[in-house]
């Protein structure tokens, strides 16, 4: 089941100008991590714990990109950053996934995230305190709370460089952003004009983009083909940020491998993973003395429930029945409109740089709680023209002529609060099965009634927006984004699968640490807020270790 | 339904091909659009009816009356490819079978539903009007046919058929040129990215020169 060799054999993987850089094989060790998921999540605890002496191995189910030579100017050929594996949608508001919010190969998500760098807001960690219950939803406080996290928000932004507004105007006060501001875009020039006519607060959006050369990385060029991979490195995906970090460190970062189940022992210890790799049909162990889990929180729930076992009947680390509930995403309700100038919307990072956290608040007299961010999109033509096809019913010639006008439309998007419901799952699919043989996703995910009403308000408020700042032919397009909770953090068992350190209830050594531990969504993009955590864990996994805290020793 | 008069583009003397050794465009991006181009892959999936059909199909949902056989951007060999190789896309609804069977499904519905509402005859054999009455009612679900109570009409059209056909076609670079899309883009970047600005090396309008 594993390979012979050199316990010190040297592996190569690919730097991040094209060159190679040396790294550790661990395949036939018992490592101290091994980390499911290599993307905002894995990517940030594994460096952080290799950089703290443990030994770890980083595995992720896609390739690992060379950005200079794999990442290529077309939307068509850019598939292959995504999830393309079968999974199953439904619900009343089925989630579309793929493109839209998986990715897979070192670097996760991250490769082709819009950059936008948001904190959450100290009330975003206890919204059941401050809405108290609400009928169908299953809100809770986060164990965790903003000062706990804040330490860690400003060492994420440090490492990723957020660029960013000397003074941002929403949440806790902060200090300014390690990187300045964008230029704005036309889209963004359409939101801010849309919004000061209307008396909205707008500024500068913090976006994980280099806005000045920083180390080995030049700053963005503003190619605009951020969604599908940056040739440049001016974006602070984790791919160049802390994958290096990890390697240089003695970290191995695995790619091409997909972790069929967690192995455990007969007192519930976890021992390490089963996977398979390039491809092939052979099972690998992986011996580990930790496993942390950070697949995003459809793979994740999917592992877990796939590591099912005697001791485990229903999963692992599934006693409290949690895993895989109160699945959430965001709402990203979109808006077009025609102008008379050119927009030229495939230009510059995708948020433009301009943003408005104006209503991004509890609104009770709109019938809402929580709220929403408004953001700028800029979607190239196949993107827009599935659009035009999906969200307006547009073909024929309709849809040609309209195509036409693709320079002279500008967009705008939100990142809506989404609240729990316990109806709302991931799930493993009775029939359906992966090239493995491994029961696939089956997600389902309805709508509650806060999240339409945010919806409609924000549909109506951007349409004012763009009709403020000339905008012609306005329309909108239904759309989620993000995948969240699965495996939300909390207390105990009652209330959750991990806790404040994304430590299992049931495992003691067992970790999950990406966007399924969110216990509510917030209404901000998450990724800052997942490597916020990331980076929390695995100062708390040192911290156990120092004091012997840490199972098994 | 817009009447089909000419397809006029704003960019007429423009063509992003024209900028294939400047820095815009990378070796990695050379090499994908050589191969869309020049390696336009056999059909090896569909059978050559359902081809034939599709080739009508997409003909209505992205036409090109503008450009006579063997100019028009081609459409059914990349989904053709697609199916051959079976490249999913991440997810696919519960109400529907996996891509191979919903395509062979979904074109043998078409056909149904030509049949039933213009007596007897295929979709291949109908005029481009009532070609697109019979994908109106497949696109609101409620289109006759048998295939269609086994998937459901409006959600294939929605999802998989008319979703593909666009993104296909706007894949080529005679769809980039002809909305002024400026394409690849890679190392130089660009400099003019406010309102109205477009820098030297993006589309120019006819009536701005």
């Amino acid at each position: 089941m594993s390979e012979k060799g050199n316990q010190d054999r040297t592996l190569s993987a690919p730097g991040i100008h094209g060159e190679c850089v040396p790294m550790r094989d661990l395949s036939r060790e018992e490592v101290d991590f091994c980390i499911v998921g290599a993307g905002a999540g894995g990517g940030v605890v594994g460096a952080k714990l290799a950089e703290a002496g443990f030994s770890v191995v980083i595995l992720d189910a896609g390739p690992h990109w060379n950005p200079v030579k794999d990442f290529v100017s077309d939307e068509k050929d850019s598939r292959k950053l995504f999830w393309t594996d079968e999974r199953i949608t439904g619900g009343g508001d089925p989630v579309e996934l793929g493109s839209n919010n998986s990715g897979k190969g070192v670097g996760g998500s991250t490769v082709h995230y819009s950059m936008v760098a948001m904190r959450a807001h100290p009330e975003d960690f206890r919204r059941l305190s401050l809405e108290g219950a609400i009928t169908g939803a299953d809100m809770q406080d986060w164990p965790l709370t903003f000062e706990e996290l804040e330490p860690y928000y400003e060492e994420v932004e440090e490492a990723l460089q957020i660029s960013g507004p000397t003074r941002y105007p929403w949440g806790k006060r902060r200090r300014r952003y390690p990187q300045r501001e964008h230029e704005l875009n036309a889209s963004a020039q359409v939101l801010v004009r849309g919004c000061v006519k209307l008396g909205i607060p707008v500024a500068p959006a913090p976006i994980a983009t280099l806005s000045a050369p920083h180390r080995d990385r030049p700053p963005c060029v503003y190619r605009g083909f951020c969604n599908y991979g940056c040739t440049t490195n001016a974006k602070s995906s984790i791919l160049v940020t802390y994958i290096p970090r990890a390697i240089a460190f003695g970290a191995e970062v695995r790619p091409n491998t997909m972790v069929a189940r967690i192995e455990h022992d007969e007192r519930g210890i976890v021992t390490g993973v089963l996977h398979f790799r390039e491809g092939g049909r052979e099972l690998f162990r992986q011996r580990a003395r930790n496993v942390v889990v950070a697949g995003y929180a459809v793979e994740t729930p999917r592992l877990l429930l796939n590591s099912s076992s005697s001791l485990f009947p229903d999963g692992l680390a599934n006693s409290s029945g949690l895993v895989g509930k109160c699945f959430m995403v965001h709402t990203g309700e979109q808006v077009f409109a025609r102008f008379s100038e050119r927009i030229n919307q495939y230009k510059a990072p995708p948020p433009g740089g301009a943003i408005t956290e104006h209503f991004n608040r509890t609104m009770l007299d709109a019938g809402f709680v929580c709220g929403y961010t408004i953001e700028v999109v800029g979607p190239h033509p196949v993107d827009f023209s599935a659009r035009l096809a999906t969200a307006r019913g547009m073909w024929g010639a309709t849809l040609r002529h309209t195509m036409l006008d693709y320079n002279n439309y500008s967009g705008l998007g939100i990142v809506g609060e989404v609240l729990p419901q316990w109806g709302n799952v991931v799930k493993l699919h009775e029939k359906e099965r992966d090239r493995y043989g491994l029961p696939v996703a089956h997600v389902l995910f309805s709508f509650h009634e806060n999240d339409e009403r945010i919806i409609a308000h924000a549909k109506e408020k951007m349409r004012e927006i763009m009709e403020a700042a000339g905008g012609e032919d306005v329309w909108s397009a239904d759309r989620t984004a993000h995948l969240l909770g699965t495996c939300r953090m909390g207390h105990d068992l009652s209330d959750s699968v991990v806790n404040k350190d994304c430590r299992a209830h049931d495992v003691p050594n067992l970790f999950v640490c990406d966007g399924s531990v969110f216990p509510t969504s917030t209404a901000v993009n998450p990724s800052l807020t997942i490597e916020a955590i990331a980076a929390r864990t695995a100062d708390r996994i040192s911290e156990m270790a120092r004091r012997s805290e840490l199972m098994p020793v | 339904m817009v009447e089909e008069q000419a397809f006029q583009t704003r960019y007429p003397d423009y063509n992003v091909l024209d900028k294939w050794s400047s820095p815009d465009w990378d070796d990695q991006t050379r090499e994908v659009v050589r191969k869309r181009l020049e390696e336009i892959p056999p059909i090896r999936f569909f059978t050559q009816e359902e081809a034939r059909t599709l080739a009508a199909v997409a003909e209505r949902i992205v036409p090109q009356p503008d450009r006579g056989e063997g100019e028009k951007v081609p459409v059914v060999p990349w989904i053709d490819e697609k199916l051959v190789k079976d490249e999913r896309d991440g997810y696919r609804y519960e109400e529907l079978p996996p891509q191979r069977e919903a395509w062979r499904l979904g074109l043998a519905g078409i056909d149904e539903t030509a049949r039933a509402l213009f007596d007897g005859k295929s979709f291949v054999e109908l005029d481009p009007l009532s070609q697109d009455v019979v994908l109106t009612h497949v696109a609101r679900g409620d289109a006759p046919g048998a295939a269609w109570e086994r998937m459901p009409a409006a959600r294939f059209f929605k999802s998989v058929l008319c979703i593909t056909v666009v993104k296909t076609y706007y894949s080529h670079p005679l769809a980039w040129n002809e909305i002024g899309y400026n394409g690849p883009s890679s190392p130089r970047g660009h400099v003019r990215k406010w309102e109205g600005g477009a820098d030297p090396w993006e589309a120019k309008e006819a009536d701005n020169r």
